[in-house]
């Protein structure tokens, strides 16, 4: 039994392994993105993120040329003792160090018989020396950068070290209010919301109307109206923004909710409307008879009937529409701009900026993938479902 | 057809229909209709919108009067001096870069979204392994710029912080710049979008397989065919119409693809495709003849593609 | 099931309960302070004004810090955006809608010349501002833009220490440039740091580069004539300009990393690059923000001994990006602002917390930051300020050269780009 279990097994090999291998593929770019905004700063821009657990810059170098005298821990010659920061303060660059090194120790080289290490050798040792001397030891792993991120700090050092010496930048007050500081993601992800919510029903509300007319109402031209709506998914986004923010200005809605709102709604529909009538439209048709016979008027029908047998149409939707929203740039740009920015506005405007560093800029990305990851893991049934009912259903 | 599926005896009102169709009628003739033939007027007329188009034609080059814009948005990427290079500049226009992201993405994305859909059928960890092909589409594209940065940055230092560029040089090779590398950037931006979009295709394409009868493959088992033949004379013969209906639908997300190239390149470089040109023409140019023109050649290279999908829609209906 | 309904109901009331605590988070009405050098022509407390500009992050911040003290004093409140995405500004304006006071580039002001309030109309000091700013900020004679921010850009960063130890000396004419690279090349290091890739503006390092080659070579009245057309872009002069730069940027004992490395590298990498240890390379040719930039990314060098500037050798006239403030709307909180950031009190704090320059010459004497300082007698000593040529042509010619440079630099035909560039051109100033 065992032994027909193993050869089982690994007659299905390679399926494993190419199903592996793809899976660690696609999972590879977004663990980078995770372990990066994990990183200080200071190591972010100068080793890969995959180097997060091999041993600090110079170490190696370190142990080849200097630990013989100096000892491992450094601190073996008590005259030039390297964990001393005032010691090693007098070399922080290569250049000073390969000075220093040149020069000989009671007539010998201060190397003995080794060579002078190059620019690049010399360079790595000194970032080590401070390391060790706790000049600058910044850690494996912080969350400085989500820190910074959602409260919107953009200064030198971080947020917690500005808070904790008073110098905080004017818009941020060392308290809980600073969540909701507009330059940060906290409350962009509040901002996010706002705007998903609304964008979210409004749409999936008027395509059921809709759907339900489609699938079990009567009227000329009921096909033909059909696909055109459908067809509608053919005009790009992109085109639109001028018009409709014309449109807007005169309507007063332009950096409103729910101009936002609303243009979601028109642009959601089409999919909506063609997934929601295959849905209506694919349950048994007996139902709705007996429940017309029983003196149901539609609006019965649609509301006690449709409604809930529609769930996991809707649900899916939702899911869908939810995501769109949340992760669309463009609409929000336009139409909210900036005195209600949002997640991906926040990050866009962040990726553009001068020397918002790559630190806060993985961590903001995380951040707004945080709900998102939680929806779809959670509702992914759903998802998967509406997903075919939108495609295959027959 | 497919008028009967309404029961007979649900009656009702001339209006009903209309009243339940209303909201949507209203919102998408709003947001969708008006924006479009505002588009294709302006695309007729010069770029402040006031002057049709036949103005800015120059002297002593070809005009299309009235459709000046369109000979703009139609050949000005292409250098008609010879055969040759009327192949090589359309290959590398913003049109030639559409193509490319059809052939090989649809093709990407379909084909791996097949094998995923085979595979994982067979182990243990299904759930786990289709969760993680399709987590990308829930990350925005702003998101995917940022954590595809890490995978394709350029370094000029021994030490690399894009994971290609490391293997490459941890190979002994020398680092390539992989976005700014005209014809690789495509690529590269190409590899992106399969990334994001092999999860929706996997999940169609599995649900389609999962729907063919055990029996037939069975039967055919038993009867010694390879599986090899079983996938090819059997399954994909079943689930072909999903197939199709997985390409067209890929083939129309391809034809409007935007935010990847805007938020990784920006368009430069040489990767520009049809919806950054017009939003270039649009937002960056202001020349909103021009890049309305562009959609209107956007939306047209569209519509067949969509035509496919709704007819096979009432195909089924018919069928029901 | 009713279990399920009542978690609905808790939802739906958190839900509207959130929208309310968003709607409600207005904040409070300061209350002016009074200051009494501060002119608030008349606005009052609580008065609201929509500013839309492309700083964030450090110099948002310093734009908050210098506009602090009107606020206190009048009690106006701002509603600033800020983005890079010219999209916004335009769909606004387009709209309708546009901000009250926009900062952008000196192109915006005859793209909008209809629908912008002339500044002498906003209680602006002009006794503070030299002529050529007024000159600049004006469309067919109209004074439409109030230049607000100067950053010269003819000036290259370089490190003294590491000039000392190869033992080079800071060039002071172009022969000399020329000569100190070839030098560099020769003992094995690389002279350049170039980095062009900025998202949507990829390319204009390299546009700033050649126009001060331009600017060596054929002199401020040339470039003058770029911008007005009596020069066409594919003229022998910008050709050679085009040459020299290429022979730097795209070979990589010029330049670092090569044409390759010129391309991919952002801008802002391509300013670290001098400075790191080892030094990748010995120059960057950068405006005067780079300071603060190496400042941040290296806080253990010191300006004077590690990093230092000089301006480019040779040059005729200086080179400057600047910034414009331009109004949409003549309420009296604008001219508040307007009147405050022209006034003494106004150019001295700009020049106190050292948002770059100001062109408000009350700002002179008041700077503290030592870079600041040695770039204001920079431009106080200048012929001429030359304006970017791409920030002034309208319609396009700025990303249109941007892609000349890098396709040039791709391996393109360089008077195939230059051609395309000059129609561009051609067809921006034709209208």
């Amino acid at each position: 039994m065992n032994i027909e279990r193993l050869t089982n097994w690994f007659r299905h090999l390679p399926t494993h392994i190419v199903l592996i291998l793809l899976c660690a593929l696609w999972l590879v770019p977004t663990l980078g993105l995770l372990v990066t905004s994990l990183r200080p700063v200071q190591a972010v821009n100068v080793t890969g993120w995959w180097t997060v657990l091999s041993p600090p810059i110079g170490s190696s170098e370190y142990a080849q040329q200097c630990s013989t005298c100096h000892g491992e821990e450094g601190d073996a010659i008590p005259d030039a003792d390297l964990t001393d920061p005032e010691v090693v303060g007098d070399y922080p660059r290569s250049t000073q160090l390969l000075a220093m090194l040149e020069k000989e120790i009671d007539g010998q080289p201060h190397l003995e018989d080794n060579p002078l290490p190059d620019a690049q050798q010399a360079a790595n040792i000194a970032v080590y020396l401070k390391r060790i001397s706790g000049i600058d030891a910044p850690p494996r792993f912080t969350a400085n950068n989500y820190i910074d991120a959602l409260m919107g700090y953009r200064g030198k050092r971080t947020y917690l070290e500005d808070c904790a010496t008073g110098e905080q930048a004017l818009d941020l007050n060392c308290n809980i209010s600073d969540l909701l500081n507009p330059r940060g993601m906290g409350r962009a992800m509040l901002n996010s919301l706002l705007v998903t919510i609304p964008a979210t029903i409004l749409p999936i509300l008027f395509a059921a109307f809709a759907a339900y007319s489609f699938a079990w109402l009567d009227f000329r031209g009921r096909q033909f109206l059909f696909a055109l709506l459908v067809g509608l998914q053919v005009v790009p986004l992109q085109m639109t923004l001028i018009p409709i923010s014309r449109l807007y200005a005169q309507l007063g809605l332009n950096g409103t909710f729910w101009g936002v709102w609303l243009f979601h709604t028109g642009f959601g529909m089409p999919y909506a409307i063609y997934l929601m009538r295959n849905f209506l439209g694919s349950l048994p048709r007996d139902l709705f008879e007996s429940a017309y016979l029983d003196g149901a008027s539609h609006w019965t029908a649609f509301t006690r009937l449709a409604i809930p047998l529609a769930t996991p149409a809707i649900a899916s939707l939702a899911i869908f529409q939810f995501l769109w929203v949340w992760n669309d740039l463009l609409v929000a740009l336009v139409f909210l701009g900036g005195t209600t920015p949002v997640l991906t506005y926040q990050i866009s405007n962040m990726v553009t900026s001068l020397g918002a560093g790559w630190h806060l800029l993985t961590a903001a990305a995380f951040l707004s993938f945080l709900l998102p990851m939680i929806v779809f893991f959670a509702l992914q049934r759903f998802f998967v479902r509406g997903m075919l009912a939108g495609a295959v259903k027959g | 057809m497919a008028e009967t599926v309404v029961p007979k005896i649900m009656k009702q009102g001339k209006v009903t229909p209309w009243l339940y169709l209303a909201p949507a009628l209203i919102v998408m003739t709003i947001f969708i209709v008006y924006p479009m033939f505002n588009t294709i007027g302006l695309s007729l007329r010069d770029k402040s919108g006031t002057a049709s188009a036949a103005v800015t034609c120059s002297e002593d080059g070809p005009c299309w009067g009235i459709f000046e814009n369109y000979r703009y948005a139609l050949t000005d990427e292409i250098d008609p001096s010879s055969p040759a290079t009327i192949w090589q500049s359309f290959w590398a226009s913003s049109y030639g870069n559409n193509i490319k992201w059809i052939l090989l993405m649809v093709t990407g994305t379909v084909g791996l979204g097949l094998l995923v859909a085979l595979l994982s059928d067979r182990v243990r960890y299904e759930a786990l392994a289709k969760a993680l092909i399709f987590m990308p589409m829930a990350i925005s594209f702003v998101g995917a710029g940022v954590i595809w940065k890490f995978v394709y940055d350029y370094g000029t230092q021994q030490v690399q912080i894009g994971l290609l560029n490391s293997i490459l040089t941890g190979l002994g090779g020398k680092p390539v710049a992989w976005l700014s590398t005209p014809g690789l950037n495509t690529l590269a931006l190409i590899l992106v979008g399969v990334w994001i979009w092999t999860g929706f295709c996997m999940t169609i394409l599995s649900a389609a397989l999962k729907s063919v009868p055990s029996e037939i493959i069975e039967a055919s088992r038993v009867d010694g065919a390879s599986e090899w033949r079983i996938f090819w004379q059997i399954l994909v013969p079943i689930i072909m119409p999903t197939i199709v209906v997985v390409i067209t639908t890929m083939v129309i997300n391809v034809l409007k693809v935007f935010d990847i190239v805007y938020v990784m390149t920006g368009g430069n470089y040489g990767s520009e495709v049809i919806a950054n040109r017009m939003y270039t023409e649009m937002y960056k140019n202001f020349h909103s003849g021009r890049g309305t023109a562009v959609a209107v050649v956007l939306i047209v290279a569209i519509v067949p593609f969509m035509i496919i999908n709704i007819r096979r829609f009432r195909e089924q209906e018919a069928m029901r | 099931m009713v279990k399920a309904k009542r978690r609905w109901v808790i939802l739906s009331v958190m839900i509207i309960a959130l929208f309310l605590l968003v709607a409600c988070g207005g904040g409070a009405t300061p209350v002016a302070t009074g200051d009494s050098d501060i002119d608030c022509m008349s606005a009052q407390a609580g008065d609201e004004v929509t500013m839309l500009y492309q700083w964030s992050g450090n110099e948002e911040e310093m734009l908050n810090e210098i506009l602090q003290p009107l606020v206190d004093a009048c009690g106006i409140v701002l509603k600033p955006e800020s983005t890079r995405d010219q999209a916004l500004l335009d769909t606004r304006v387009q709209a309708g809608t546009p901000p009250d006071i926009a900062f952008w580039n000196v192109t915006q002001l005859q793209q909008y010349q209809d629908k912008l309030v002339p500044v002498d109309q906003l209680g602006v000091n002009t006794a503070n501002y030299a002529d050529f700013w007024k000159e600049t900020g004006s469309v067919d004679g109209k004074w439409l833009g109030l230049a607000i921010k100067a950053d010269p850009k003819t000036i290259i960063w370089y490190s003294p220490a590491n000039f000392e130890v190869d033992g080079y000396t800071v060039p002071t004419t172009w022969d000399e440039l020329d000569a100190l690279v070839e030098q560099m090349v020769a003992d094995g290091k690389v002279p350049w740091s170039m980095g062009l890739e900025s998202g949507d503006a990829t390319g204009w390092t390299g546009s700033d580069f050649i126009q001060d080659i331009l600017l060596v070579k054929q002199g401020p009245d040339y470039v003058l004539g770029i911008m007005d057309g009596s020069v066409p872009y594919n003229d022998a002069g910008v050709k050679e300009a085009y040459e020299i730069y290429g022979k730097w940027a795209a070979d990589e004992t010029y330049a670092v990393g090569g044409a390759d490395g010129t391309l991919s590298t952002a801008f802002l990498d391509a300013i670290y690059k001098p400075f790191s240890d080892p030094p990748e390379a010995m120059m960057v040719k950068q405006s005067g923000f780079a300071g603060s930039e190496i400042a941040k990314q290296f806080p253990d060098l010191e300006y004077g001994q590690d990093y230092d500037f000089f301006g480019v050798p040779g040059a005729q006239g200086l080179q400057g990006g600047s910034d414009w403030m331009m109004a949409f709307s003549d309420k009296p909180a604008v001219k508040a602002i307007f009147a405050y950031i022209s006034s003494d009190v106004g150019g001295q704090k700009w020049a106190e917390i050292g948002f770059n320059l100001t062109p408000n010459k009350a700002g002179t004497n008041s700077y503290t930051d030592p870079i600041l300082l040695k770039n204001a007698q920079i431009l106080a000593e200048t012929q001429g300020f030359t304006p970017d040529i791409g920030d002034t042509i309208p319609g396009g010619f700025g990303s249109a050269e941007w892609k000349a440079i890098v396709d040039y630099l791709n391996g393109a035909d360089l008077d195939t780009v230059l051609a395309e560039a000059a129609q561009v051109q051609a067809e921006a100033l034709a209208e």
